[in-house]
């Protein structure tokens, strides 16, 4: 059970995101009745789940925000900021009850006993005025409108049999007739009434396979039953049961037989089993007849003509004169009309069912699989990865062309499972983006200021394990906008900024990389004071001469902050430092640019898969190394002695000057270099830069291991993968080289 | 085998002319010379990595480390596979020896305390002495800071380098 549960609190994680998600887009379309629907019936199949699964703190608080949004719904209530900012508020506190589902912590009793009054308080005051007559409230309104604009008609109340239609989807079912010798099986007739609890449908309990049950023992007839008249068609919820059933069913087997057909809907319905006869009903129509009038059906009020049906039935039994008079039949004062709603043969209800299972099939387009499962399927195809580079090798070494078949047929193979596997593991970036609506909503509200969030790109897909080690950096970037980069609206509108701030983030595919980038048009960063700050705290020289990257460097210190004042929100030093180490942890950049009074921008860049990378194995001074292939270029042969004679490491090819950079020096290489030597130009940004190495041995498909926290002052290397020969081979970060290079050229 | 017998039995093993141990509850294998990569850059004590059944093991030249010379590789060399335990986590790392000797029962009481002055050997390592024989010594290492202390250097250095 405990395994159902926590499926369930997922669920319901995810259902409150969808809510929060639906409410922001609400907030801004508040008249939009499709929007207002789809919150109501995501709180709805919340408050469904979470009854289901005992937590009933929550379905018991959710059914107070959704009564709220019923009355929307109904037109009855007009939607304001109060609501929302209930309702959000909300959502965060059904996320703390998620945490907490029985509500051990005595902390998060009061707290919730604390909301749910407030809650409970505001559902009080609506229902007050809609009793004291009002129609349509608008709490924004200064005084409650005596006579709203829009009087939604009550609709007149359907008969009762239009809802029996309605309801037809519950086929009933008349058993075929069983081929059992008449006289020696002792027959048994019973009244088996069944209520169902409203919620009954909910639990998934679908009363037609009772019925088909039910067949099974014997002979029945199904009577159904509106329960309440009294509803109008509006009131009516599609997810609740309004039917009760009366069914006379005649049997061989024993009470106790039909209670076990019941046994898993036992407490969702009333149910009642009444012996009437000690025969089969079915064989005399003379008393089925009065059965039926005494349980309060009668002919003229059946839709459909089911004498035809019972002789039917009945006609091969009738043959045996049985005059016994049903004696004991109970008297029933039901007054509620009992109609008869369509009788269908247990083989088409066998078809409906596998309809509706193909049916389920085709929406099945997506499932959900713990995400462990997910990285064990990424680390078996490493493996595999692996294990094909093993055998790659042996086919190249040995003479079996056989074995070279196979083993290139397994190398296809393997490429494709495992761009397939990547592809599993990635997800739109939107689920991130959209937590942040709701952080720039509250956090502009409680500094006072006037921001937009724009999403661009939330389609774009990123590795799961990614998605979930930015959000705080970019919680972080945004929190720094907000606090510092974007001005007051007085300020704004005097700097002749429109008023309301916009905050945008983009996110697209360059190349092999993600980029994500966030935009504000806030004040920027004072440059000059980022240093002064820095030279106060004694990090530079005060006649240090910095460049732009420079200063915007400093603010990547540990500790560093121009904030004049410390907020809740920002200016506590722990910044961004912590961003760029979390974004460099999984092998992603941070880069800020900014300009003084327009604004600033972060551009996180992040590789698009964290475990695998296509790559070119090369060789310097006898190790193996692996330079990612979606940097690299072009490759070139070059005479050892160009290199040589090369003056400060710049060398020409194809007409072009490109600067190099030289492995054998830089890794303190003894050995005497090949005669011929390669140069890779690799690309990164705008740069393009030449790595010379010894020999391309060639294409590889490296799973990439972490080289551990030994080796965590290498930064030229970021990992290393293992080759067909169990010989460990060197990632080279080509981005790193490139950036000590440039930094290099500068000093 | 029952925690006990783990608590009480060592590895010797051979650095140079001395003999060590170590606890076998943080030996997890011991493996013959393999290929080793070189990993630029890095320290001396820094062997480089090998693969350990499909993982990257990081090498360390506990010669080095012990300030002797670096180890010549010969027949006898061996790899200490060790569990490092540093704060929470636990890291596997790789301990170049000279010679495994053999696994030997100390008892508690048998472990003497180790001298504080005029020993070559970084004190701190080393939670005792054994008396294998009258002529000879036998070093119980703390494996925990004989890396740990490495790992230690690392992160400050890494943290260093930031600007």
């Amino acid at each position: 059970m405990d395994q159902f549960k926590q499926k369930a609190i997922e669920e319901a994680y995810e259902l409150i995101a969808d809510l929060e998600a639906s409410l922001l887009v609400l907030e801004d379309n508040s008249d939009d009745k499709s929007h207002i629907s789809k919150v109501f019936r995501i709180m709805h199949t919340l408050k469904g789940n979470s009854a289901m699964f005992g937590f009933d703190y929550i379905a018991e608080y959710t059914h107070h925000i959704e009564s709220i949004y019923d009355l929307v719904r109904n037109d009855k209530l007009k939607l304001n900021k109060d609501i929302f900012d209930l309702t959000l508020n909300s959502v965060d506190h059904l996320n703390l009850l998620l945490e907490d589902v029985n509500l051990e912590v005595e902390a998060n009793k009061t707290r919730h006993q604390a909301k749910l009054s407030e809650l409970i308080s505001f559902v009080k005051k609506i229902n007050t005025l809609i009793e004291s007559g009002v129609a349509f409230i608008d709490l924004d309104a200064g005084k409650i409108p005596q006579e709203s604009v829009i009087v939604p008609e009550p609709e007149p109340i359907p008969e009762p049999i239009e809802i029996v239609e309605e309801t037809k989807s519950e086929p009933v079912i008349e058993a075929e007739l069983p081929a059992v010798e008449e006289s020696k099986v002792l027959i048994t007739t019973y009244l088996v009434s069944i209520v169902p609890h409203k919620e009954m449908l909910q639990m998934g309990t679908n009363p037609v396979f009772l019925f088909d049950d039910l067949a099974d023992l014997g002979l029945i007839d199904v009577y159904s039953e509106i329960v309440s008249d009294k509803m109008s068609f509006n009131e009516l919820n599609p997810t609740q049961c309004y039917v009760s059933w009366k069914v006379i069913l005649s049997t061989s087997h024993g009470e106790d037989a039909i209670k076990d057909v019941f046994i898993f809907v036992e407490s969702d319905c009333d149910l009642e089993i009444k012996k009437i006869s000690d025969d089969s009903i079915f064989e005399k129509q003379d008393a089925l007849n009065e059965i039926k009038k005494i349980i309060g059906f009668t002919e003229t009020k059946s839709i459909l003509d089911l004498n035809y049906t019972f002789e039917q039935i009945a006609k091969p039994v009738i043959k045996e004169e049985n005059s016994k008079v049903v004696a004991s039949t109970p008297k029933s004062t039901a007054d509620a009309p009992i109609v008869p709603v369509t009788t269908v043969e247990v083989k088409k209800v066998e078809k409906v069912a596998t309809q509706s299972t193909t049916a389920k099939d085709a929406a099945a387009t997506s499932i959900r699989v713990p995400s462990e499962r997910l990285d064990t399927l990424m680390n078996l195809v490493s493996e595999l990865v692996t294990t094909q580079a093993r055998l790659s090798m042996y086919a190249e070494t040995s003479d079996n062309t056989e074995v070279s078949a196979i083993a290139e047929n397994v190398q296809k193979l393997t490429r494709q499972l495992r761009d397939i596997a990547f592809n599993i593991c990635l997800v739109p970036i939107q689920n991130l983006l959209t937590r942040f609506q709701r952080l720039v909503r509250d956090l502009s509200a409680e500094l006072k200021k006037d921001v937009e969030l724009y999403i661009e790109g939330s389609e774009t897909e990123l590795d799961k394990s990614m998605i979930e080690s930015l959000s705080d950096p970019i919680m972080h970037i945004l929190r720094n906008s907000l606090d510092h980069g974007i001005e007051m609206p007085e300020v704004r509108e005097k700097l002749g900024k429109p008023k309301k701030a916009a905050i945008h983030i983009r996110a697209f595919y360059s190349g092999a990389n993600v980029i994500i980038q966030i935009t504000d048009d806030g004040a920027g960063i004072d440059l000059d004071k980022v240093k002064n700050k820095a030279i106060s705290k004694g990090l530079v020289a005060p006649d240090a001469i910095l460049t732009k990257k420079d200063i915007i460097e400093l603010l990547f210190l540990p500790g560093f902050s121009t904030a004049d004042k410390i907020t809740g929100v920002s200016g506590r030093g722990v910044g961004m430092d912590v961003v760029r180490r979390k974004i460099m942890d999984i092998r992603g950049e941070v880069d800020v640019d900014t300009k003084p009074g327009v604004g600033t921008s972060m551009t996180i860049r992040l590789p698009l898969t964290l475990s695998i990378i296509d790559g070119l194995l090369v060789e310097i001074d006898g190790v193996s190394y692996i330079i990612p292939l979606s940097v690299v270029d072009k490759c070139y042969a070059v005479e050892h002695s160009r290199i040589l004679s090369s003056y400060n490491n710049i060398i020409v090819l194809d007409g072009e000057q490109i600067p190099f950079y030289y492995m054998r020096e830089e890794f303190n290489s003894k050995t005497s270099a090949p005669s011929t030597e390669q140069i890779i130009v690799v690309r990164y940004e705008e740069h393009r830069i030449g790595i010379v190495i010894d020999t391309i041995i060639g294409e590889y498909q490296a799973v990439l291991k972490p080289l551990g926290k030994m080796y965590k002052k290498q930064d030229m290397i970021s990992g290393a993968s293992i080759l067909g020969d169990g010989t460990i081979a060197l990632v080279l970060d080509s981005n790193k080289i490139i950036k000590r290079f440039s930094h290099q050229e500068l000093s | 085998m029952n925690e006990l017998s783990a608590l009480t039995s060592y590895l010797s093993f051979k650095l140079g002319d001395e003999t060590f141990a170590a606890n076998v509850s943080k030996v997890l294998n011991i493996l013959e010379m393999t290929k080793i990569t070189k990993v630029p850059k890095a320290p001396d004590y820094m062997k480089g990595v090998i693969n350990l059944r499909g993982t990257v093991l990081p090498l360390v030249d506990t010669r080095i480390k012990f300030g002797l010379t670096a180890t010549e590789f010969t027949a006898n060399t061996c790899i200490l596979v060790l569990d490092i335990q540093i704060g929470e986590d636990s890291l596997q790392v790789g301990g170049l020896v000279d010679a495994v000797q053999e696994v030997l029962e100390i008892e508690p009481h048998q472990i003497l305390p180790a001298p504080n002055i005029g020993s070559k050997y970084h004190s701190d390592f080393i939670c005792g002495m054994y008396k294998a024989s009258e002529e000879q010594f036998i070093m119980i290492l703390d494996m925990d800071k004989v890396f740990s202390a490495e790992e230690l250097m690392t992160v400050q250095e890494t943290s260093q380098a930031i600007h």
